[in-house]
């Protein structure tokens, strides 16, 4: 499989090619075009995680149901181009098997077949915040892509960093994380239109986006006419 | 206090380093990471009573939020839209920004929130003009890239695109051209600036992006 990022910048796209047995898994809807020996297998599970559970657990997170999976219908490579919904760079991350990943929900665009993805929901309070919080823990040997809102920069955690959580991309688990608030009161806090905070603590990488989905959501939203329900 | 600005013009994001003793300013919500044992204090910009009024009129809070450190740590700061991020040192002089522009400052400037006069509410941006003054560092953001224009005799500008000015400039508000013009162009609302000094404009607008997509919304 070889993997290439494309277009660096605010609008980079990521060119997949697969060969003859290999697979790849995307977030369903970030596919833009693929060769005509590509199939598309639309599933509620990602390889090797639990079933239909899973999906209505991905679906309670704010997460997309599905996940596509692409292989090769012969004996010829095949290709796959992916394209994040937000403006912004892409990154992948080397996964070597030994130390596993936390990828925010939104931030996930796609895996190599050999990757583990899994749901983790955050529980209410994430829901409260108006905020969407998911994460999907990623095991296994492969390479995950990210994408981010803005430009991603990575960071190196040896000790401790709080996150504002709408600009989370990433993180090793052997970082451990608490949520809270930014400063002041509960109250203040909200008033201040302050998010929620992920702080982190130990040793590992940490990969941030440089601007807040939310935050741009929370400016464009009062701008648009009413939902119609 | 150092600070850095990076990523401009697409993803203009400052960052502080403090040390003890230094203070910094933000508006609420644009705290993108920063060193543990950061204290913040969440404050209210001009008062309860004024920022109520501006709720209700404008749908604008302007809470801000100070970052100080015991130790050495940094702070790194995003606007809501991306764009430029510019800095602008303050002598004892003064700079007026639009609301949605003001990233942060430094304690020694002094916001003052005004009100941009009736009409400036029908223009689909913010009511509220942030008269800064004093001496320090002051940080203020665009959506798109950031325009500076230098004033001879006068400048007329679409509402929407106006970041900030100088304060030897003095403005009026009016249609473009005349009345049906102004409805039939789908230009909004004019600023026409006069006197001597600059403007500072963005390229895009909120209200342009909600415009094009309001049509998709319904459904």
């Amino acid at each position: 499989m070889n993997l290439r990022i494309v277009d660096r910048g605010a609008f980079s796209w990521a060119l997949v090619q697969i060969r003859p047995g290999e697979s790849f898994v995307s977030e369903s809807g970030a596919m833009f075009r693929a060769s005509s020996n590509i199939d598309i297998d639309v599933t509620t599970r990602s390889k090797s995680t639990g079933g239909l559970l899973s999906g209505v657990r991905r679906m309670f997170a704010g997460e997309s149901f599905f996940f596509s999976t692409y292989s090769c219908t012969d004996r010829e490579e095949g290709e796959v181009g992916l394209a994040p919904t937000l403006q912004g760079q892409i990154a992948s991350i080397p996964c070597d098997g030994v130390a596993g990943w936390v990828c925010a929900g939104g931030s996930y665009l796609g895996s190599t077949g050999g990757l583990n993805i899994d749901t983790e929901f955050q529980g209410l309070r994430g829901v409260f915040s108006g905020e969407s919080l998911s994460f999907l823990n990623v095991t296994g040997a492969g390479t995950l892509l990210v994408n981010a809102f803005g430009s991603i920069e990575e960071v190196n955690v040896t000790d401790e960093l709080t996150v504002d959580t709408g600009h989370v991309v990433a993180f090793q688990d052997s970082l451990s994380y608490t949520l809270g608030k930014a400063g002041g009161s509960w109250i203040q806090s909200f008033l201040a239109g302050e998010g929620l905070v992920l702080k982190f603590q130990g040793h590992g990488k940490l990969l941030v986006q440089s601007h807040n989905p939310d935050e741009f959501g929370k400016t464009l939203g009062p701008l648009l006419p009413e939902r119609q329900s | 206090m150092e600070f850095r600005i990076d990523g401009n013009p697409d993803y203009g994001q400052i960052r502080v380093e403090l040390r003890p003793g230094d203070r910094i300013v933000a508006e609420g919500g644009s705290m993108a990471w920063m060193s543990a044992g950061t204290d913040v204090k969440i404050r209210l910009l001009g008062g309860l009573f004024k920022a109520l009024i501006r709720r209700l009129l404008a749908n604008e809070s302007l809470f801000v939020a100070e970052y100080s450190h015991p130790g050495i740590g940094s702070v790194t700061f995003s606007p809501a839209t991306p764009g430029s991020v510019a800095h602008r040192r303050l002598e004892g002089d003064s700079f007026i920004l639009t609301a949605g522009s003001y990233m942060a400052s430094t304690p020694g400037i002094k916001l003052k929130t005004r009100f941009g006069g009736l009409r400036s509410l029908f223009s689909g941006e913010g009511a509220f003009l942030i008269e800064c003054s004093g001496t320090g560092d002051l940080f203020f953001n665009a959506y798109g890239a950031l325009v500076e224009k230098e004033i001879e005799g006068s400048l007329t500008v679409d509402t929407g695109y106006v970041v900030a000015w100088e304060p030897g400039i003095s403005y009026s508000i009016r249609g473009m051209g005349n009345l049906k013009s102004t409805i039939l162009s789908g230009e909004g609302l004019a600023m026409n600036f006069s006197g001597s000094g600059k403007v500072f404009l963005q390229t895009r607008t909120m209200g342009g992006i909600a415009g094009w997509l309001s049509p998709f919304c319904s459904g």
